[in-house]
């Protein structure tokens, strides 16, 4: 004979009703709208950073290691790669002008793989020549295969190839070796894109940390809201726990999801401008590395899910934590051990992006409380298999049903008790008795 | 045909809220709800609305378990009030409606018929922060009645409300019983149940102390009140002339007045015999009246504690409980 048994109009219905309330009531603040405002010029300001870190940027040598065992093909190669890349833009004035390209003549292909893994050479670029006179072009670099840089050398090596007396008019041939691991649905990605991928993905755990406590922060004030003002005692004998709860939770997160969109859909805009807006500000050049390489569609709707499902969790927790309270103030001390799990979480996810392959991590990509934030790091950083992402967000649904039973019971007991704080012990006298 | 409360007991670890409670309202009815606070009132209503599962004991409206009955069956006045305060009045009231079940349009009727019967149709687009104590007390009972139900539970509805309000209160509920509603609440008021109600409970310590009809619970009393005035020509010692009677035949003197004296006086001494004594004194009596005693007389005598005085504060044991069946 739970409640939700009861012949109300239903969880659905109720339920939207409460989350409509609730939706309007949050959105229709001055501080939710001053807020967002707030944070659509903070994710903008970070939105052009890339580009404002270009311009800083733009007076950087690109260093060229180049190897060959004949010291005449290294001479040639750096006059026609000189000539090809570093010519004066129409309109420059050549006093001035630097060259963004440097060459550095090795001997040694041992020295010059070590310049490339201490970062002082972008890449090395080795030519050999083959036994059918024909020039080879390996290069090595840090960046992935199909990054720009690498583009640009096999258009210059191609210069150099054409030129090349000997060569017969053997078109050169060119290859390209990336020196790191990571994957992407098995093809190898470069070490930038790596590191790219790292900084995105500590930037979403970060934002689904924020976002969590905060939204969730809300659910449990506005239930301690409805007891404090004494609301909650009509709200009860109209509805069940679960109706409550639920609608409670999808309303503020219905809110916290238009913050979300207002405040990614300018980000989001500026990140596609990228382009057109370097070019505008920068002039003409090379394009050089997407700012936030990695940001595509399959990783944003993970990191939806992630956040919705997380959301969930932890709000209904919120929830059950802001019913034990009578007075808003106590809030924030009774979601303390909540804040501390998305806390240790979060941190967890963080610090773990560079291990994200160890068994820890991986458990951790399992666990309901901090699987949001951990499957986010492995998924864009690590490798994993669709059935894990889909098992993991499996545990997380399930253990929401789990938590939705269990908060509406805290909520049904929490919400009718006043004064002091209710002890442990008598809490869970009571929630025994309790109408889930 | 009634709201039957059986043998509820409730215990909250080693406090007992409820020890056997068990009354029943006929449908219809007007019913006065009774107790000091702290006696098992609000916990009552809460196993009523399915809010709390008793330990033993059931509760039922019509035959049917009231934990198997539709929200909607209930309109429920809390005893502390709460409203959003940010919403307006309309919204508000529109919106518990829709928790009832109830449609939009049909609720936004209903709500304005009632607005416009309590004497604030200006307050339908009104944020509630900005109403009077009196009128947010009105829109909550407009809150407990929207959804047209069968049986209406109120805790103190008539508690902060000026005397103008109190009648339009008043009028309210004695609407809601034209319609056919049951009407259950509690109050401090005595004067307010003797106008209301037909019958009452009054409990103590989570079980009924004394129920029934309004007047046999006054019979079963075992006290008569007899008033006496003195037509005093003047005397100059005035009340206190009538002093001696204090414990003549087992009569108190509850009253010691100017213009009368009050006696409580057990059932079975002849009142007529108290009359000739004061007039064997050569006393001229201008008023002589036999009464049943005030409610408030019982539930003082009954509980030991005046209406809305906490409970903990009862000096004398209020004796073996007695229930008048109803």
């Amino acid at each position: 004979m739970s409640g939700a048994g009861r012949t109300s109009p239903g969880l659905r219905k109720n339920g939207a009703l409460i989350a409509r309330r609730e939706y309007l009531d949050r959105v229709r603040t001055r501080t939710f709208l001053a807020a967002t405002m707030v944070l659509v010029v903070v994710a903008v300001g970070l939105a052009l950073a890339p580009i404002a870190v270009r311009y800083i940027d733009r007076s950087t040598i690109v260093r060229i290691g180049i190897v060959s065992a004949e010291p005449d093909l290294r001479t040639k190669s750096i006059e026609v790669l000189d000539g090809i890349l570093n010519r004066v833009p129409d309109g420059s004035d050549p006093a001035t002008w630097r060259k963004p390209y440097a060459f550095v003549e090795l001997a040694d292909a041992g020295a010059a793989a070590r310049g490339v893994d201490a970062g002082d050479l972008r890449g090395v670029l080795t030519v050999s020549r083959a036994t059918d006179r024909g020039l080879d072009f390996t290069f090595r670099t840090s960046g992935a295969s199909d990054s720009t840089i690498s583009q640009v050398m096999q258009f210059a090596s191609f210069g150099v190839g054409v030129l090349d007396a000997g060569a017969q008019f053997r078109p050169p041939n060119f290859s390209v070796e990336s020196t790191t691991g990571a994957t992407d649905a098995g093809r190898p990605i470069g070490a930038q894109a790596t590191a790219s991928r790292a900084v995105l993905s500590t930037i979403l755990i970060i934002l689904i940390f924020i976002t969590l406590t905060i939204y969730g922060m809300w659910v449990a004030t506005s239930v301690a809201a409805e007891k404090s003002t004494r609301v909650m005692e009509l709200l009860i004998s109209a509805a069940t726990p679960r109706e409550l709860l639920v609608g409670k939770v999808v309303g503020v997160g219905g809110a916290g999801l238009t913050q979300y969109v207002a405040i990614l859909l300018p980000a989001a805009v500026v990140v596609l401008l990228q382009e057109p807006l370097s070019a505008l500000l920068l002039g003409p050049g090379p394009a050089g590395e997407a700012p936030l390489q990695g940001l595509t569609l399959p990783i944003l709707a993970a990191f939806l899910m992630f956040f919705v499902l997380g959301f969930v969790l932890y709000a209904l927790l919120y929830a059950a934590a802001g019913s034990l309270v009578s007075r808003q103030e106590d809030v924030q001390q009774l979601a303390l051990p909540l804040s501390l799990i998305s806390m240790a979480s979060y941190i967890i996810a963080v610090t773990g992006i560079g291990t994200v392959g160890s068994t820890f991590m991986v458990v951790m990509s399992f666990v309901p409380f901090s699987s949001p934030f951990v499957m986010l790091s492995r998924i864009l950083v690590g490798r994993v298999e669709p059935w894990e992402i889909l098992l993991s967000a499996g545990i997380l649904a399930a253990s929401s049903a789990v938590v939705l039973v269990l908060a509406s019971r805290i909520y049904a007991t929490g919400v009718l008790l006043y004064g002091q704080r209710p002890g442990i012990r008598d809490f869970l006298r009571a929630a025994r008795t309790a109408i889930g | 045909m009634a709201l039957v409360i059986d043998r509820l007991v409730k215990r909250f670890g080693p406090v007992v809220a409820l020890d056997g409670m068990d009354f029943r309202v006929e449908r219809g009815a007007i019913f006065g709800f009774l107790g000091a606070n702290g006696a098992g009132k609000t916990t009552t209503i809460r196993i009523v609305l399915d809010l709390l599962k008793p330990d033993e004991g059931t509760t039922t409206w019509l035959g049917r378990p009231t934990d198997e009955l539709p929200r909607r069956t209930w309109g429920y006045l809390p005893e502390e009030r709460g409203l959003y305060p940010r919403m307006t009045v309309l919204d508000q009231l529109v919106f518990f409606a829709g928790l009832y079940g109830v449609e939009r349009s049909n609720a936004t009727r209903t709500v304005r018929e009632w607005l416009e019967r309590l004497r604030i149709p200006s307050a339908a687009d009104r944020r509630t922060d900005e109403l009077s104590k009196g009128n947010q007390q009105k829109v909550q009972f407009i809150a407990a009645i929207v959804h047209d139900p069968e049986v209406l539970i109120m805790d103190e509805p008539f508690s902060g409300l000026d005397p103008v309000n109190s009648a339009i209160m008043r009028e309210a509920f004695l609407e809601m019983r034209g319609r056919g509603k049951t009407l259950v609440f509690s109050t401090h008021q005595m004067e307010t149940v003797e106008a209301l109600c037909e019958s009452i409970v009054i409990v103590d310590r989570g079980r009924v102390v004394v129920g029934g009809a309004v007047r046999e619970v006054k019979r079963a009393s075992g006290r008569q009140v007899i008033r006496i005035a003195l037509d005093e020509d003047g005397r100059a010692d005035g009340p206190d002339h009538l002093a001696w009677l204090d414990g003549f035949q087992g009569a108190r003197l509850t009253r010691p007045g100017a213009d009368y004296v009050e006696l409580t006086v057990p059932r079975g001494v002849d009142p007529q015999a108290i009359l000739r004594a004061v007039l064997d004194r050569g006393d001229r009596v201008a008023r002589f009246e036999i009464a049943d005693p005030s409610l408030e007389e019982i539930f003082i005598e009954r509980v030991g504690v005046r209406p809305g005085d906490p409970d903990d504060l009862v000096l004398t044991p209020s004796g073996t409980p007695e229930t008048v069946p109803s």
